[in-house]
């Protein structure tokens, strides 16, 4: 009764209540159900089509077009597929996605590992929990720019790192203090380990929270019926604990594939490319070559091969916290 | 099996090897943590120990894990007001670097996009609760929004905001709109990409309040406004004050698309810090140290606060504690 009156056009007064005083004109007509459920919607799809559809149109425009920053926008001409061409027989370009996925599987696989590894001891400790819990979670909070420059100061030269080796490495006759960041191996590694220190704290995060809602009635019958703490693990709590790995190894692969804050901050892509992930080559191509075509070209290439890995994530997400729900209802 | 040793199984009373090897474990995993945790804790602690340190000390072998000298020196060359630079040594190392600038252009920044995301977002978050606006994929498809790499819409931003607002603006109103280097330039880009979590997670507070209060008020005659502001608003508070403190970490951290979208007027903290990492600065490793440690405190102490809420930003709401 009361919806259809609410609803419908305000020439009739609308309830009994003083609250609902009848509205007249542009009041009335958006707070028809029809109207008012879509004016946030639209407002926010007008942000999204302002700010990220247009845009993209445009670079599939450009990425058409040849052109660099150094000559106008206006005489720029069409050129067919060509930049396409170029982004698909650069060689830098596949070097720098392979290697963003070879530093993302480093350090997810890192993450996991010591994330898992941390959230089960402190599962399984009573005293100073909240503090232990407080501690591993801060570096997700620091700013990841400053996280490159705190790994800096360790890695440089006369770094602590080095004089905690140098013990170790002055038997051998090296010079303790060793350039990590000028070795192509060592900067590679240096970035992972930059960033598994920040993000092992998510993985933490999730596995804690994974390892909370374990129903405690199974694992205790589990025991009484006289399993062993190695088969309580393997058997119970791991199969329980799927839908929390599935969804850190989903969440951080995402993550990780943008890396680009410690990889500036760090080692600009040096020594020579060996550092360059795929965000740091095109950021490059754009902002120190002007290819800005080209650089168009690559992220429309990089949208396309990112497009499939973000379905296939979303798909597993979904599916996880689908399978997630039914559990937690009960 | 009694109730007791059901809770507690642990609890084995016989023989003393038992509880030995009980307390050995419990050390072993205490030991691991407390590594961990000075893993963690140590490279904060350097940067604070080298903001401390005359410019001498920075680069020391053997390195100082205390400042010999501590001074507050690379504070005040960070937070100098002497624009002019009179009393400036002769020394590179000891210039002063206005970082008022770029803090209030953080903070205003982060604020104001954080803010507009926020009511932005719990409207739509509520209107897709309340009315599945958009479909039942519509989540989804805000999703894949946030994990699109930046990279791949900062080349398009750059271009939309250095090439096509200006001509467009001339061509529709005649004047010139020039988005990039602008604080609202920032701010927009930060808004659109701050709903999707303001989304995700104010879908999870809403999701709590039961729909039969509103329903109630409804029936009552109250208008939607009205029930919105009323009823549904001071349920979900909290969770906005959650949000908003979420958001506003994430765009005070945000780097890349800050660097793209600004030079040289408009600068971010993070873009300021990047400043000196490249050679035409030098490497000042104390003021570093002093920006690095004034970014990374207040954010620090606003995380710990909502800590036990992260997991509901991070993870989309695909794990609820």
């Amino acid at each position: 009764m009361s919806e259809a009156q609410i609803s419908s056009p305000s020439s009739r007064p609308a309830s009994v209540l003083p609250a609902a005083a009848p509205r007249r004109g542009l009041g009335a007509w958006l707070a028809q159900e029809r109207v008012f459920r879509l004016i946030p919607f639209v407002i926010v799809e007008v942000i999204f089509v302002l700010v990220i559809i247009i845009p993209f149109l445009l670079t599939v425009y450009i990425s058409f077009l040849k052109w660099r920053a150094n000559r106008p926008f206006e005489q720029a001409y069409l050129s067919g597929f060509e930049n396409y061409e170029r982004v698909l027989t650069e060689p830098g370009f596949w070097a720098a996605l392979g290697r963003t996925f070879y530093f993302a599987g480093c350090a997810v696989t890192l993450e996991l590992v010591i994330g898992f590894v941390l959230a089960m001891l402190v599962s399984h400790i009573v005293r100073g929990r909240g503090l232990y819990i407080t501690v591993i979670l801060v570096p997700m909070m620091i700013v990841p720019v400053v996280v490159g420059y705190n790994f800096t100061m360790l890695y440089i030269d006369s770094g602590p790192l080095n004089q905690l080796l140098a013990p170790f490495v002055e038997p051998f006759g090296i010079n303790p203090r060793i350039r990590w960041l000028s070795d192509p191996v060592a900067a590679q590694w240096g970035v992972i380990l930059a960033d598994v220190w920040q993000w092992t704290s998510l993985t933490f995060l999730i596995f804690l929270s994974g390892f909370s809602a374990l129903p405690k009635q199974l694992v205790n019958a589990a025991r009484v019926m006289g399993a062993s703490a190695w088969q309580i693990f393997w058997r119970v709590e791991l199969p329980l604990l799927k839908p929390a790995i599935v969804i850190a190894v989903v969440i951080r692969s995402m993550e990780a594939l943008k890396i680009f804050d410690p990889v500036v901050l760090l080692t600009a892509g040096g020594p020579g490319t060996s550092t360059q992930s795929i965000a740091f080559y095109l950021w490059e191509q754009v902002w120190v070559f002007n290819k800005f075509s080209f650089g168009a070209a690559a992220s429309i290439v990089l949208l396309a091969i990112f497009a499939a890995l973000i379905f296939g994530g979303i798909y597993l997400l979904v599916r996880q916290s689908a399978a997630v729900a039914p559990e937690r209802a009960t | 099996m009694s109730a007791a040793e059901m809770t507690r199984p642990q609890a084995d009373p016989t023989g003393r090897r038992n509880v030995w090897r009980r307390r050995l474990r419990v050390a072993a995993r205490h030991a691991i943590l407390i590594g961990w945790a000075l893993i963690i804790l140590f490279p904060i602690y350097w940067m604070i120990a080298t903001s401390f340190k005359e410019s001498h000390e920075w680069v020391a072998w053997p390195p100082h894990w205390l400042p010999h000298e501590p001074t507050i020196k690379n504070y005040s060359q960070i937070f100098t007001f002497d624009t002019m630079q009179k009393g400036v040594a002769r020394e590179a190392t000891e210039q002063p670097f206005n970082v008022w600038g770029p803090l209030g252009d953080s903070l205003l920044i982060c604020t104001v996009s954080a803010l507009a995301a926020l009511l932005l977002g719990t409207f739509l978050a509520y209107s897709i609760s309340r009315f599945n606006v958009g479909g039942g994929r519509f989540r989804h498809a805000i999703l894949m929004i946030r994990m699109v790499p930046p990279i791949v819409i900062a080349i398009p931003l750059l271009m939309y905001y250095a090439i096509m607002i200006p001509l467009a603006a001339e061509t529709v109103i005649g004047t010139r709109i020039i988005l990039f280097d602008t604080r609202v330039g920032v701010s927009l880009i930060y808004i659109a990409t701050t709903l999707p979590f303001v989304i995700w997670m104010m879908l999870t507070f809403i999701e709590e309040v039961p729909y039969t209060l509103e329903h109630a008020a409804r029936m009552m005659g109250a208008g939607r406004m009205y029930t919105l502001r009323r009823v549904v608003l001071p349920l979900v508070a909290s969770g906005m004050v959650v949000t908003f403190l979420f958001v506003f970490i994430l765009n005070w951290a945000e780097f890349l698309l800050a660097l793209t979208l600004t030079h040289p007027k408009v600068v971010t903290l993070p873009v300021l810090l990047n400043k000196f990492q490249s050679a035409s600065e030098g490497r000042l490793f104390g003021p570093q140290a002093a920006i690095g440690t004034i970014i990374t405190i207040p954010v620090v102490v606003l995380g710990i606060l909502i800590q036990k809420h992260l997991i509901k930003g991070f993870s989309f709401g695909t794990i609820r504690k």
